[in-house]
């Protein structure tokens, strides 16, 4: 085909572009990989804002905690739709603090969301509670209480590195933007679209503890179209249900936002954030 | 053709009370066709128990009559198959469902297992008046009909299964904004879906030869027997016989509306690559040549003995047969798609042509997101193994992703030239990068039989529970 010989020119082409010219899979794996090893650097600058931020999750991570043990008695009570409730609190607190855990925490991620292999965690509970109509979850939400314990332990001193931050905060964004029109997420709970409210509040919230501050500082334009685009993506998911999502503006508004926050990230001397888990 | 494994599969869930009973149904289809994954749950766009078959591992093999005769893909037909593989020409539920033309006529065929319980009364048909795609279109009656193979179409007029529309084009645009309440499309897209569908052909069939005459060579006894009882007159109807509606030399088509006591006028269909067309008539009533054959036997009083019926049936599977009717879904027929569909950039970006780069743009990258689910999560526990190189995979893809978005905003800005650089670079991602990256993790995707099994096996496993115990 015609348009690959033209392809040969480097001019305009992003450094990964020229990598993954020099062929070898060692550097294409480089190039992808280039933003994991990224930089340390500057992280000092973030130091007081990152133990703001660690106040912020720890309280997410205290509502899921606190909803997961209310999720406990309601089941020693045999209480159904008490114990639905305290799952749906439990799963908003989780929801938000996606940012830090699918990127830091993968270990308990697993566990806590596993998908599609739900022995355990939040999908195996709501499958039994919203799906079976039962409450034979006890196991299930002991090992959660527990996940959960050890996540809220973690936290008090674990390291927060803004660009493991940064990478899941552009990863979860991207998640915003994908098709939910099978009923999203947590679809037997029916409540998806309160996931995704709750990943974009996590987002938000991120954004404004980390970032925010030094880019205004840095260029104030961007800034305000970083904001731009978290209150398009918010005024998309305020919608009566999820059916009445329109997923390709959502899309498209999750896709910018992504590549705006691309832009943003030399500016705050980050690297390119990498949509994807490596893994330690 | 990229599906939507997890979309179908992940939409396995029912809510509240009306949990159960969707579950239920759900599940019993999900066994007994475990390659056909139901969607349920009342937050689905689809009713629950929906089955598009999206995560089929094999896939109808599509032939290009311009690449048959040695040519190349035009920019019209890759625009045409970008079109018809997209929910964004479509409206209302169908859209939203993220259904396009190719749901149902799958690589330019049909769609055997399609099932939208409200709107199909078997495998394989829907009724195309519904309240659910097109509220104004609603006749108010369950009459649902086959979901014919495109191929060969431009041999087939007039369209339908009553064949009320002469010109392709007309039935088309019917198609989008009566049946799926889409907008009026606009006259290039149109042209490019006309040029695009009058281009799917049908597979090679080398048994037979010219006229549609079997090749002596190559048939059997049974075979030739039933070609002489196909072109004899009916012993009560001397007018009548079986090649005199499906003419040979013609692809088994005479473009006329008859009655052959299936309950009204339908027009002829062709018997080329009819193997695999089941379930048939309009109505998709029969599973089988043996149950057509008994049906024009009894209807014409033909006197065919049960001999007779089996040579027919010997002959029309040697006519319906067709070279390598499906082909293995995988990597290298991914990124070939995605790149043959995106290929419509360069023009498009040159002639600054807005509409087509959006609707681009749209459908590659849907693609592309969907495509990253076939290398599941690093945290997926169902597969074992390559968390690297499936990590790779997913963010080469999500890149991808990314470089379509800036090439869009670019354009909606009138940065043409930024558009243009962005195109290059994906182009350069497509023939080096992507390609490895995704071949090196395919091993752990959905496109290994076993992992993609295991998925589902998961999966299938949590809906267990869901089930278990429920009213
Ligand atoms: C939900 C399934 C579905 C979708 C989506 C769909 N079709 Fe169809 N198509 C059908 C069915 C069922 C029929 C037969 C209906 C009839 O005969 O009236 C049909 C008939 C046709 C025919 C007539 C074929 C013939 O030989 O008479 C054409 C052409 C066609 N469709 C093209 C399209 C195009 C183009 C699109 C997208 C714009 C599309 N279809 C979308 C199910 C579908
Ligand atoms: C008068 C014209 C006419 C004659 C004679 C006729 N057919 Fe047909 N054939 C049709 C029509 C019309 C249909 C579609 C009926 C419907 O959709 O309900 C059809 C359908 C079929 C189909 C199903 C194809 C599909 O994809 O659904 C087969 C197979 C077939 N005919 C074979 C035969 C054979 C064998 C004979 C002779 C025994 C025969 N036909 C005689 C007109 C004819």
């Amino acid at each position: 085909m015609m348009h690959f010989s033209r392809a040969g020119s480097t001019s305009r082409m992003a450094l990964g572009v020229r990598c993954a010219h020099m062929a070898g899979r060692f550097t294409v794996a480089g190039f992808i990989l280039l933003g994991v090893v990224a930089s340390q650097a500057s992280a000092s600058a973030f130091d007081r804002n990152v133990e703001h931020y660690r106040t912020q999750i720890a309280e997410d991570i205290g509502q899921a905690l606190s909803g997961a043990r209310r999720l406990r008695d309601c089941i020693a009570a045999d209480d159904l739709e008490g114990a639905k409730k305290a799952w749906i609190s439990a799963r908003g607190g989780w929801e938000r603090s996606e940012v830090f855990t699918s990127g830091l925490v993968p270990e308990l991620d697993e566990k806590i969301d596993a998908w599609p292999k739900s022995t355990t965690g939040f999908h195996a509970i709501e499958a039994k509670l919203f799906g079976a109509q039962q409450t034979g979850v006890q196991s299930e939400t002991d090992a959660l209480i527990a996940d959960l314990a050890e996540l809220d332990a973690k936290l008090r001193d674990m390291p927060l590195p803004p660009q493991a931050l940064l990478n899941g905060l552009a990863r979860l964004a991207y998640e915003v933007g994908e098709s939910k029109s099978d009923g999203g997420e947590s679809r037997l709970s029916g409540t998806s679209l309160d996931d995704m409210r709750n990943n974009l509040l996590g987002i938000s919230q991120a954004y404004h503890a980390l970032f925010s501050e030094a880019l205004a500082a840095s260029d104030p334009a961007l800034a305000a179209a970083t904001q731009a685009d978290i209150e398009t993506l918010k005024a998309l998911l305020d919608a009566p249900g999820l059916a009445a999502i329109n997923s390709s503006h959502l899309r498209k508004a999750s896709e910018a936002f992504v590549i705006t926050l691309a832009s943003m990230a030399p500016k705050i001397n980050l690297q390119k954030p990498v949509l994807e888990e490596f893994g330690k | 053709m990229i599906r939507r494994w997890q979309q179908l599969f992940l939409s396995g869930w029912g809510t509240r009370v009306a949990a159960g009973s969707a579950l239920l149904l759900g599940l019993t289809l999900a066994i007994s066709n475990p390659r056909a994954f139901p969607v349920y749950g009342d937050q689905t766009v689809l009713p629950a128990g929906t089955e598009l078959n999206e995560d089929a591992l094999d896939r109808p093999r599509e032939i290009f009559n311009s690449v048959s005769r040695g040519g190349g893909k035009s920019y019209l037909i890759n625009l045409g198959d970008l079109a018809f593989s997209s929910p964004s020409i479509l409206g209302g539920a169908a859209r939203r469902a993220g259904i396009s033309c190719n749901s149902c006529h799958v690589n330019g065929a049909s769609n055997p297992q399609l099932y939208v319980p409200g709107l199909s009364t078997r495998h394989g048909n829907f009724d195309t008046t519904s309240v659910l795609f097109n509220p104004k279109a609603d006749d108010g009656v369950l009459n649902p009909f086959r979901t014919p193979s495109l191929r060969g179409a431009s041999l087939l007029a007039p369209y339908g299964h009553d064949g009320r529309i002469a010109s392709l084009r007309e039935f088309v645009r019917h198609v989008i904004v009566d049946e799926f309440a889409g907008p009026e499309p606009s006259p290039a897209i149109l042209d490019a879906l006309v040029v695009y569908i009058d281009d799917i052909g049908f597979l090679p069939n080398p048994s037979l030869g010219p006229g549609g005459r079997l090749v002596a060579a190559r048939s059997s006894d049974a075979e030739r027997r039933g070609e002489a009882l196909f072109a004899k007159p009916f012993p009560h109807n001397p007018e009548l016989s079986c090649s005199g509606c499906h003419t040979p030399s013609a692809a088994f088509v005479d473009h006329r509306q008859h009655d052959v006591g299936s309950g009204g006028l339908f027009k002829t269909p062709t018997l080329l690559n009819a193997d695999f067309n089941a379930p048939y008539f309009h109505d998709g009533r029969f599973d089988s040549y043996d149950q057509v054959v008994a049906h024009f036997n009894a209807v014409f009083d033909i006197g065919l003995s049960v001999e007779d019926q089996r040579d027919l049936v010997a002959y029309l599977t040697a006519v319906g047969d067709g070279e390598r009717p499906y082909e293995r879904d995988g990597v290298i027929t991914n990124v070939k798609e995605a790149s043959d569909f995106a290929s419509v950039l360069d023009i498009a970006i040159a002639s600054r042509d807005k509409e087509v780069i959006a609707l681009a743009v749209e459908t590659v990258s849907g693609e592309l997101r969907e495509t990253v689910e076939s290398f599941p999560e690093r945290k997926d526990a169902s597969v074992s193994g390559g968390g690297q190189e499936r990590s790779l995979a997913r963010l080469a893809l999500k890149e991808l992703v990314l470089t379509l978005r800036r090439i869009d905003l670019a354009a909606g800005a009138d940065r043409f030239d930024d558009a243009a650089a962005e195109y290059k670079n994906f182009r350069y991602l497509m023939v080096s990068a992507v390609p490895t990256l995704l071949a090196n993790a395919e091993p752990w995707s959905l496109f290994n039989p076993k992992v993609h099994d295991a998925h589902y096996a998961a999966l299938k496993q949590t809906l267990q529970t869901a089930k278990r115990a429920s009213p």
